[in-house]
Formats: C-alpha cells, structure tokens, sequence
C-alpha cells in the first residue's frame, strides 16, 4: 500500500510539472503571437488545419464532447448551489429542536412570540396589521401514490408537505407569492366533486398550495404541463384541493406543498407538534444576533436557531459530493481528451518534418517551431472547446432537474434546481480547455521543436 | 449469477460482444496467421500513436466502468428478484416511518400476537426489526468523525436476514447477544472514531434525546457493505428507553415510535401479494397504517430524488464518453491509414483482396481497443475493489460502491465497439484504394 501511494505521489508530479510546463509554455505561445516584435508562422499552421480539415474536426470534435460534458455537469452543481445560496430570506432566523440535524427530525411544541423575552420581541418585525412575522411549520415527508403509473415503473414517490399556522404570515416571512388561484383558507378544507370510477361524487377534500416544480411534476403525472387551481390530488390517505400555484423562484419551497398546520398534524400523527419555526428580523446582522438570543433562551424544549440563510448553506453536503464526482470525471474525461490530441499533433508533425525542416531553414527559431504547434493545438482545443460550451449553453441552461440537497447523511431536501450557465461555468470550461490544450500540445510541440533542419528534409 | 446476468440486457449483450470478439480474433488469427503477424507488426511500427490510442482507451474504459459500475448496483437493486423476496413493512404515509413496537408483534412468527392468517408463509428466521439511532462521541463537537449511526436489532437475526452478512464469524454474533452494551462496528468506522474493538464508547444521542449510551466495541463487521456501519443489540436500546420512563415519569417522546422498519422473507411474489393484502389491511395496524413493499422498489423510492441525476449519467454522459473514445480511435486510425494508402496499393498489387485489407485495419484498431478495454476494466476492477476499498460516492444507503466481475465483458465490448465504429470508416476507405490513383501520385 505504501509502494502504490510513494507511486502515484511520483506520478502525480510528474503529471503536475508537465501541466504546469504546459501551461507556461502555452501562455509564452500566446504571448509571443500577439507581440508584434517575433514572427510565429501562425498562418502555416491554421491553413495545415484547413488542408488537414478531417482530423482537424475530428479532434475538435472529441473536444467540445469533452467541454460541453464538463460545462453540463458544472451547470449542475451551479443550480444546485444557487439554489442553496438564495433559499434563505437574509433577515430570517430559523429555529429547530435542540440536536436535530435536519428539519424533518426536528421536534418543537406549539409557541408563541409572547413567550419571548421583550428585546428579542422586538427584533422581530411586525406587518402591516401588527402582527409579527412569525411561522410555526410542520413539516413531512409523505407518500404519493403516482396516478395510472407504467408498469413496472415507480409506484409512489416521496413529497415534501409544510403546514402553516398561518398562511398570509408564513409567505410574506419566505417571500413566496402566488403565480395562479389563491392561498388556502383558514379552515383549510372544502366541498368538491371528484371523479370517482367515471361518475362524480361528493367529498371533503384538504386546501393545498403547490410548489411551482412539484406542480409541473404532478400535472406530468396527468398529462399536463402542471396541476393548478381547481385540480385534486390524492396525497397519503387523502384528497387534496388545489387552491393555488406559487410563483417560480430559485428557492427549495418550489418542490413543497403547503397547507394547513392542522391537517398535517392531524393527519400524520404530529398532534401539537412542530419541526420549526422561523422569524423575520429587520437584517442579516438582527437575525444573528437574535439567533444567538433565541439558542440560549430556556423554555419546554431547548432549541437551536440559526438564520435562514446559514441553515440553506449548510444543505450544500450532496453539492460537494457533486462537485467533486463531475471534477473527478472531467479530470479523467480531459486526460482521454489530452492523448488524443497528443495523437493528432504527432501525426501533424511526422507529415510536416520535411515543412520543419524549410522553416527551419527559412531563419525561424526552435522555439518559434515550439509556439506555433502548441498554438495549433490551443486553437484545435479552443474551436471544439467553444463550440461544447455553445451547445451545453443553448441545450441546458436554465432546464430544471429534480435532485437533493443536504447537509450530510440522514437528511436532506429534494429540490427542482435550474441548470445554470452562468460566467463562472464558462471559465471553468475555458480553463479545461485551454490545459487541455496545452499540455496535448506540448510534448508533440518539443519534439518537432527538436527536429533537425537537414535531417527532416532528408 | 445467470439471473443477475438475465436481468440486465447491457451487461448480457457486452458479454456477448466480448465473446464474438474473442471467438472472431481466435479464427482470425488461427485461419490466417499471416494477416494476423501484419496486425501485430503495423502497431508496432508506430509504438507512439499505438500507446497514445491504447492508454486513451484505457482512461475512458475506467471511467465509464467506474461510471457504469453504480448504475449497475443501484439497478440491480431496484430490480424485483423472481424468488426469496424481502419485503419491507414501513409507515404508509410518511418518512421517516415510526411506528410502535407492538406492530413487530403481529408479523413476528415467534410472537403470540402473530396474525394466524400468516402461518406458513413466515418463518421464524423470514423476520426482523430495524430502529434507528443516531449519536455523537462527543457532544460538545459535532464532526462526522465522532457520529456513530447505528442500526438497532436482534442479533440471532443478523445472520439470516441481512445482504452480505450471512458468512457473519457466529461468534460475533454470540458475543454481541451475550454482552448486552455490545456493538459492532465496520472497519472504517472504527477507524475513523479511533477505536478498537474491546474498548468502550460513551454515546451521546442525537435522536433519542435523553437516551445516552455506554457501549462495548464486541467486534468488526466485515469489510465492503459495512465498512461503516455499526450495529447494536436492540435489548439495550429497548431497556434504556423503558429506563426513561421509569426515571422521569412519562415514556420518552419517540417511546412510541421506536421501530423504523420490519423485513420479512417470503419465497416468492404470490406469496408475498397475500401477505402485503393481510398486512395492509390488518386492523391491528389502523393506528400507524402501514404498507408492504420489496426491497427494491423501497430503495427505488428513495433514489427517485436522484433519478434526472442518474438518468444523465446513463444516457448523456456515458454514451458522450464512448464517442470520444470512438473519436480518439477514429483519428488515430484514418490518420494511419491516409499514411499507408501506397502500402496499401502494394498490398493489393500483392494480390491482397479488399477484404483482407479491411480486416487487417480493423484488426488494427479491434485488437488496441479490445486489450485496452479489458486491460482497463481489470485494472479497474483490482484497484478500487482491493486498493481503495469501493467507490466512495455515498448515494441513499450505499457506502461504497463494488466493481462486478461483468466489468471485464464491459470493458472487452466496450474498447472493441469503439475501435470498431471508429475504424471502419477508415477501413473502408483503406480497402477501396484505387492502385493506379496512388501510384500515379506517388510518380
């Protein structure tokens, strides 16, 4: 075991100095092209690209697979991470049960704002009415039974429900608003007429409001674009009224129902009990300092509070696990990348020694002969390497895809997340391609820089 | 091993291609050991390109074994087995399921509660129970290195009913039954809290507020599945809780819903239609309802938050690195076929037949791109399953992730296929050179 690390720590920088060679000798490549004081024989080698079209493309080809996989994979983990960034309300301070790593282990009494000591009253805020801006939310994973599923498919799926004291309160605090219908009513249940086996019968059915991206998913289900007002649902024992739709935001609400307090309870055996509550403080500074206060604060039960924004950034466990998987196969996807055009660029040179040889006879330097190789493949890796990032950027940029956020094992969110393409991602794929570049070029580059002039024209 | 093999077309028709391969390279080169010499000298004669091509192979042949090798854990799980079902009872309607301990009860064949409508169809070792306990080494510092999850159960069951531990050492598992404090940990766990076994462990808990335990390290569990997992003996859990109670008055908040999860074994899906039916629709359970699934469309369920993840990786990112592959091929071999058009010429002035000729550049290519991928899939295969322990990429309940022995047929097929579609372009072209073209060029 220790033989096999001292060999990959060798191998590892062996890899690290020809990389970061590359890189230098890419940069002095650039360099010099642009200078106008030495001559590069540039258009040598762009028209070789053109006369040698076929390998040309298909070497660039392999390269905007490469990127384009990369900038995909990138924009992934940007969604997700977005996501996270901006769930939180910065003024917003979130309280859980003392312990509990995740809101759905998190256990709370009822409470009321009353109960708090008079200086954290008033750091939180009031609305228009008078009335704090304070939520107490519980919160369940349930079961929903997927309506006429394939056979063989999923049967059910796992859905995210928050119920809410008050409903009005609980979306000024989020900052959530309705894109269709109406929030649900304080009774929280209504008559409807439902089709039951092709004839319609009279039922009670709970008041839900919908997440934007888990009504797309239901109305899937249907064969709509998304559930909306009107529509019923059936989720765990019961059916469900749709009274609205909110609005899309890059937020975790979005894969969330939310209904009543009450029939949660009642209908999931949570009877008096809550996972959190969350309070809107004037700013980010109120709100820590008002996390802090609530932590220490003795009551029923010991709570831990921490602003909103600080709990979604800490759901970023499964995002690291991302980045570093997509790393770990760009890295491996650009080591295939870097070898086939090192293929490409020898092949380039053992046709062109004769060409060599006359530039060199012609007064051009080695290293002359060095730049302008490796400034062929840096163009190679930059045409394919930008047509990639087109494409993923056209194809994929601002599509939605369900996944997870947490913050490590035993917990965690799903989420509808949108694929961002953002300037970040972009660099990132231009570095990818620019060290592909380079370090495929660079040996190749050597070894033509290294042929002798009447020699090659032998 | 037939019916793993059944149940995933891929992992059938790369065997499959693998064979052909081998079977065709066998005749090719005992039908024609001349042509089959010429293969062997052309990719010597460029030992660069040969290694460039070979060793690009390689890396994406890992990768995608790598790549392939968690989509095929996570599929073979969520397929449905044919016989020696394991089924899951859990809460109907919500996670994480909680449910009373007198539910074990009704389905516990050993139990006087059991539902008669059952006999027969459970044995006494078709059953177990699963809680959950979650807690810190140290409380005043919550780091993954000093979490301790842990899996609370009987331990006479641990042999016949859970994956992978039926070659359990029965002594640990006597060891565990005798020591009441006992646990038992995985390798890696042990490692990381910086235990060994006989040493004791203080746990504060996480889940079960209150309930704080002083435990006895009575053994390892195996290497692999477990690596981090720790088991304990649910007779102390159970004491402790009923301590609680006793202490301070009232029963603790969670007494109630200690019990996470039943298995049971039935022996096939009849059999275990009619229990899910007398189960789901037992009174006994009306308070907690309960539902009755497979193992594997349980843990279907809990993937489902992956599965835009999972299906970009089957149906993008795959398929996107193999074109690359089949790319890096494709230019290799075109290259060194446009370099060899006069050599092709004498070939057929030779009286080589543009058969012969084409079977010689895919050879070529067929045989790089075959070793490669083998080559890689063993490499593959040795490495992360012995050197590195799994591939560490945690999804739902998976630690780890094995390397199957398949890996082999996937990567023989799969640098084969991409040698294959990368060179027969070229080779079709190699083998309708026209001699007089060439030569008039070459005078």
């Amino acid at each position: 075991m220790i033989v096999l690390f001292g060999l990959l720590m060798v191998l590892g920088a062996i890899i690290a100095v020809i990389v970061v060679a590359s890189i230098l000798a890419s940069l002095f490549a650039v360099g010099v092209a642009v200078a106008p004081v030495h001559k590069v024989p540039i258009r040598y080698n762009l028209r070789n690209m053109q006369v040698r079209w076929k390998t040309s493309l298909v070497t660039a080809l392999a390269f905007t697979i490469v990127v384009g996989l990369l900038t995909v994979m990138l924009a992934f983990v940007k969604g997700m991470d977005r996501l996270t960034q901006d769930s939180g309300v910065p003024g917003n301070v979130l309280v859980l049960a003392d312990g509990a790593t995740d809101e759905a282990w998190s256990n709370l009494p009822p409470a009321s704002v009353r109960q708090l000591p008079d200086d954290l009253q008033r750091m939180i805020e009031k609305n228009q009415n008078g009335d704090f801006l304070a939520t107490q939310e519980v919160f369940v994973i349930c079961t929903h039974m997927i309506p006429n599923p394939n056979p063989g498919g999923r049967k059910r799926r796992f859905v995210q429900m928050r119920g809410l004291d008050n409903v009005l309160i609980a979306a000024d605090v989020h900052q959530i608003e309705l894109e269709s219908g109406e929030w649900f009513s304080d009774a929280g249940v209504r008559e409807v007429t439902r089709n039951h086996n092709g004839s319609s019968i009279k039922d009670t059915a709970l008041e839900v409001v919908l997440g934007n991206g888990i009504a797309r998913t239901f109305g899937a289900d249907v064969g709509k674009d998304s559930l909306g007002p009107g529509d019923i649902v059936q989720i765990g024992p019961r059916f469900w009224y749709i009274t609205g739709v909110m609005k899309a935001s890059n937020s975790a609400f979005g894969s969330e129902l939310w209904t009543k307090d009450r029939s949660v309870q009642e209908l999931f055996g949570r009877a008096n009990s809550y996972n959190s509550y969350v309070v809107r403080t004037k700013s980010e500074e109120i709100a820590e300092q008002a996390s802090k206060l609530l932590s220490q604060f003795r009551s029923e039960r010991a709570m831990k509070a921490q602003t909103e924004r600080q709990y979604y950034s800490n759901l970023t466990a499964t995002n690291d696990q991302f980045r570093y998987a997509i790393l770990f196969v760009a890295i491996i996807m650009a080591v295939g990348g870097v070898l086939g055009v090192m293929n490409t660029m020898f092949a380039a040179i053992s046709q062109r020694t004769k060409d060599i040889g006359v530039l060199r006879l012609l007064g051009f330097r080695r290293w002359q002969i060095l730049a302008s190789f490796l400034l062929e493949s840096l163009v190679l890796a930059f045409v394919g390497g930008a047509l990639g990032m087109l494409v993923a950027y056209l194809l994929f940029d601002g599509a939605t895809a369900n996944s997870i956020v947490s913050s490590g094992p035993g917990g965690g969110k799903s989420i509808v997340l949108r694929l961002t393409v953002d300037g970040s991602v972009l660099l990132w794929g231009l570095v990818f391609t620019f060290v592909m570049g380079a370090v495929g070029g660079l040996i190749p580059s050597l070894s033509a820089m290294r042929l002798k002039p009447l020699e090659s024209l032998k | 091993m037939i019916e793993q093999l059944l149940a995933n077309p891929i992992t059938l028709l790369c065997l499959v291609i693998s064979l052909a391969v081998v079977v065709a390279g066998l005749v090719f080169a005992i039908t024609s050991p001349r042509l089959f010499l010429l293969v062997i000298k052309n990719l010597r004669r460029n030992l660069v390109r040969t290694m460039l091509t070979c060793l690009a192979t390689m890396v994406l042949v890992a990768m995608v074994t790598m790549i392939w090798t968690v989509i095929y854990t996570l599929d073979m799980v969520t397929t449905e087995k044919s016989k020696d079902f394991k089924l899951v009872v859990t809460e109907r309607w919500q996670i994480p399921s909680q449910m009373p301990m007198t539910h074990a009860d009704y389905v516990n064949p050993e139990s006087p509660k059991f539902l008669p409508e059952l006999k027969g169809m459970i044995g006494p070792n078709d059953f177990m129970t699963w809680s959950f306990y979650g807690g810190t080494l140290d409380p005043t510092k919550f780091t993954r290195e000093n979490l301790l999850f842990m899996f609370v159960m009987n331990p006479k069951h641990i042999r016949s009913m859970m994956d992978e531990l039926d070659t359990l050492d029965p002594a640990l598992v006597k060891k565990l039954e005798d020591t009441r404090t006992g646990v038992l940990l995985g390798p890696e766990r042990l490692a990381m809290i910086n235990k060994k076994v006989g040493e004791r462990i203080k746990v504060t808990s996480l889940n079960y507020k209150g309930i704080n335990l002083e435990l006895e390290i009575v053994g390892e569990l195996p290497a692999g599945r477990y690596d981090q997992s720790a088991i304990m003996s649910d007779a102390y859990f159970n004491d402790e809780l009923d301590k609680y109670a006793r202490t301070t008055g009232q029963k603790h908040p969670l007494d109630n819903k200690r019990l996470n999860l039943i298995w049971l074994r039935v022996r096939d899906r009849d059999t275990f239609n009619r229990v899910g039916e007398i189960v789901e629709n037992s009174p006994y359970f009306s308070d907690r309802p309960v539902k009755v699934e497979t193992a594997s469309s349980g843990i279907g369920a809990w993937l489902d938050a992956y599965r835009d993840l999972l299906w970009g990786v089957k149906w993008l990112l795959v398929p996107a690195i193999l074109v690359s592959m089949a790319l890096v091929v494709a230019n290799a071999i075109s290259i060194s076929v446009r370099e060899r058009y006069t050599e092709m010429a004498v070939l057929k002035v030779l009286g080589f037949r543009p058969n012969s000729i084409l079977t010689l550049v895919l050879g070529e290519s067929m045989l790089v791109g075959a070793l490669a991928g083998f080559g890689a899939a063993l490499l593959a295969l040795l490495g992360i399953n012995f050197a590195l322990g799994g591939i560490k990429f945690p999804i739902a309940f998976f630690p780890a992730f094995f390397v199957p022995i398949w890996a082999l047929a996937w990567g023989l097929a799969m640098g084969a296929g991409a040698a294959f579609l990368g060179s027969i372009l070229p080779a079709q072209k190699a083998c309708s050179v026209k001699v007089s073209e060439v030569f008039s060029k070459v005078a």
